[in-house]
């Protein structure tokens, strides 16, 4: 039985490293890139929508009770419309610190706020 | 030795549907061996029964490939109760690339290149297409790419596996009567069409 | 078969590969989940060394704590609270039920009625959190408040008696806190002596975080990014209730969910009051009442319950540490 390398031919060798060289310039180019503060979105328990907070965004999400709005602008990450009763989600105001959070609990949509540089946060969790 | 039925063509038809049966119950197996195995990533897996999608597409051509990984495909979901799910989309469109890309492949350049190099094309079909469908059904965002490059390093290495597996498989193969016109003998030098 | 070096090489390095995994999982895992309910974001963290286990603690708290808001929030119609409110003398209620009253009537008593768990009508007939509040009219009000104080509940055992067949038992203002002091023995019971209980700004600190004591923020009550101070806490209860949650204004007033049971009003003493102290429904039902009384009789009170520290920021903004406050601030 013959190893691998001895039934590759150049060919084989060829787009097996130029596969491999894709992959690492991949991953060198997203380790490299600085990983800003992002906005995550889950309905239920799914994650169902990830942005960076820095970029604007405009987008409705889905729920039990039908979809709520979201702005992520310079102010942070705000609800704009919501089909809950109460629209407590709005009220809320924006959230742009890492560890914020914004939910409709009607429409079970929960906003949080992470970031990667947690170390520099003055504080691990608020209390208000 | 030989059959006394009709002509050689009835009988290499009859060979190829019973040899095609052979591979996809090769490949549910060798599927369903694999899921036993536990591997830190969901999903990520050596993708064994990629070898007799190989083996189909040297011994006969792009048509039998399609056979054998499709039906791997439905069948090993069926029997593993995984029919419809998430990971069976993200499995569907993983193979439906891979065979694409190996039958391509082998069309353009076999003449270079062993199974080991196209089934490391393969794998890495199959890697965008499994990231493609969990983009588009699971995480409605781009932040899914991200594990694309780490999924492709992964892959490259298990498709040189299945690869070189295949190889061996199918130079004992080529030895058998039942598949001398196959012509298939690899050695480091071109592979034969 | 020719098993020449590179193959060898290779398996050598996977199995070192493998090796080396295998040794990491012995740091410390953080586990962070949240989940809505009590009407709020709650967040456990939770720190260990198995991953599956701190699931399985998560798990288990988020349930205790739902099963024990079912019993004890006025918005469900079988929980004890409303059994409570709808029968005409009181009735028995379950032991976490009893547990919870009794501590509350301590600090009910303490504060002189500034704590009050009676407030139901009151707070069911201004119903801060709907679209449109309206201001009730006087009437109303001292009808809403007939009967209520320190005095018109007593508990015997499991029994509650009720002075007024019409009162309302709320405890929204000391519930959320023993039910995060109920989760927070769940992840003991686990194993788990490191880690946290947020709900909604209410929270215990258990332990400390994997690289530091924790470290707390207390939210400035009129800046909404601002950071009134930082305190350090280590098995430790901080509640903060402030005029800045839940509100409307009207002519130049803020309406807020804290009612002062003198006025039948919102309570205008404070801005907020925090209180560090060994359980979170204690700093539930004290931070209540120190903003109901205001600054002065706020640390008059807090004086009595030792090992219990506060800030007061005051109606004018003015900040009241109490004495041994100092003692967990980083930055006052």
């Amino acid at each position: 039985m013959k190893t691998p390398w001895q039934v590759m031919t150049k060919g084989d060798w060829l787009i097996v490293l130029m596969l491999l060289g894709i992959a690492v310039a991949g991953i060198a180019w997203l380790a490299a890139a600085p990983k800003g503060t992002r906005v995550v979105v889950t309905s239920g328990n799914q994650t169902c929508f990830v942005a960076e907070l820095d970029q604007s965004h405009s987008v409705d999400l889905d729920g039990p009770l039908g979809k709520t709005h979201l702005v992520i602008d310079e102010t942070g990450a705000h609800v704009t419309s919501s089909p809950c009763p109460r629209k407590v989600c709005i009220s809320m105001g924006p959230a742009k610190h890492s560890g914020d959070l914004l939910a409709c609990v009607p429409n079970r949509i929960m906003v949080r706020i992470e970031s990667p540089a947690d170390e520099n946060a003055p504080y691990d969790l608020l209390s208000r | 030795m030989t059959c006394s039925a009709a002509d050689a063509e009835k009988l290499a038809r009859a060979r190829r549907q019973v040899f095609l049966a052979l591979f996809i119950a090769l490949a549910v197996s060798l599927h369903i061996l694999e899921s036993l195995l536990p591997s830190p990533i969901p999903w990520l897996r050596l993708g064994l029964a990629n070898i007799m999608t190989l083996s189909a597409l040297y011994l006969y051509d792009g048509r039998a490939a399609w056979t054998v990984s499709l039906a791997r495909v439905g069948i090993g979901a069926l029997l593993l109760g995984r029919l419809f799910s998430p990971g069976f989309w993200l499995a569907l469109t993983g193979t439906i690339i891979a065979t694409s890309v190996m039958i391509i492949v082998h069309r353009i350049c076999g003449r270079h290149l062993s199974p080991v190099g196209v089934s490391a094309a393969g794998a890495a079909g199959h890697a965008l297409g499994q990231v493609l469908a969990a983009r588009l059904l699971i995480i409605q965002h781009e932040a899914i790419w991200q594990i694309a490059p780490l999924f492709l390093f992964f892959t490259v290495f298990s498709g040189v596996l299945t690869g070189w597996l295949a190889t061996v498989l199918l130079q004992r193969l080529g030895q058998h009567p039942a598949f001398q016109t196959a012509g298939v003998v690899f050695d480091g030098q071109a592979g034969k069409d | 078969m020719p098993w020449n070096r590179p193959l060898i090489i290779g398996i050598i390095l996977l199995l070192l590969t493998l090796g080396w995994l295998r040794t990491n999982s012995g740091e410390t895992e953080q586990v962070r989940r949240s989940q809505l309910m009590m009407g709020t974001i709650v967040e456990i963290v939770a720190t260990g060394q198995d991953p599956d286990q701190l699931e399985a603690a998560i798990d288990e708290a988020f349930a205790e704590m739902a099963r024990l808001d079912r019993l004890l929030s006025r918005h469900y119609q079988d929980s004890d609270v409303s059994r409570l409110s709808q029968s005409r003398k009181g009735g028995k209620v379950a032991p976490e039920t009893a547990e919870v009253i009794a501590l509350g009537l301590d600090v009910a008593r303490h504060s002189k009625g500034a704590f009050d768990m009676t407030l139901g009508r009151l707070k069911a007939l201004w119903d801060i959190s709907q679209e449109n509040p309206v201001i009730p009219k006087q009437e109303a009000i001292a009808e809403a408040m007939e009967g209520i104080g320190p005095r018109a509940l007593s508990l015997e055992g499991l029994n509650l008696f009720k002075q007024s067949p019409q009162l309302m038992v709320d405890l929204g203002g000391i519930a959320k806190g023993y039910i995060v002091d109920r989760a927070i023995i769940v992840l003991k019971k686990h194993g788990i002596n490191n880690g946290a209980v947020n709900a909604g700004g209410d929270m215990y600190l258990l332990g400390q975080h994997p690289e530091h004591p924790w470290r707390i923020g207390i939210q400035h009550p009129r800046e909404q990014d601002g950071i009134l101070a930082t305190v350090q806490v280590r098995d430790k209860a901080v509640v903060t209730s402030g005029d800045y949650e839940r509100f409307f204004e009207q002519d130049g007033h803020r309406y807020h969910h804290i009612f002062d049971p003198e006025t039948g009003s919102s309570a205008r003493g404070c801005q907020s009051a925090t209180v560090i102290t060994k359980s979170v429904a204690l700093g539930d039902a004290l931070a209540t009442a120190l903003f109901v009384l205001g600054p002065q009789k706020g640390l008059e009170l807090l004086a009595e319950y030792p090992g219990s520290e506060g800030l007061i920021v005051a109606a004018d903004g003015t900040l009241h540490p109490s004495t041994g406050w100092a003692s967990y601030a980083d930055s006052p």
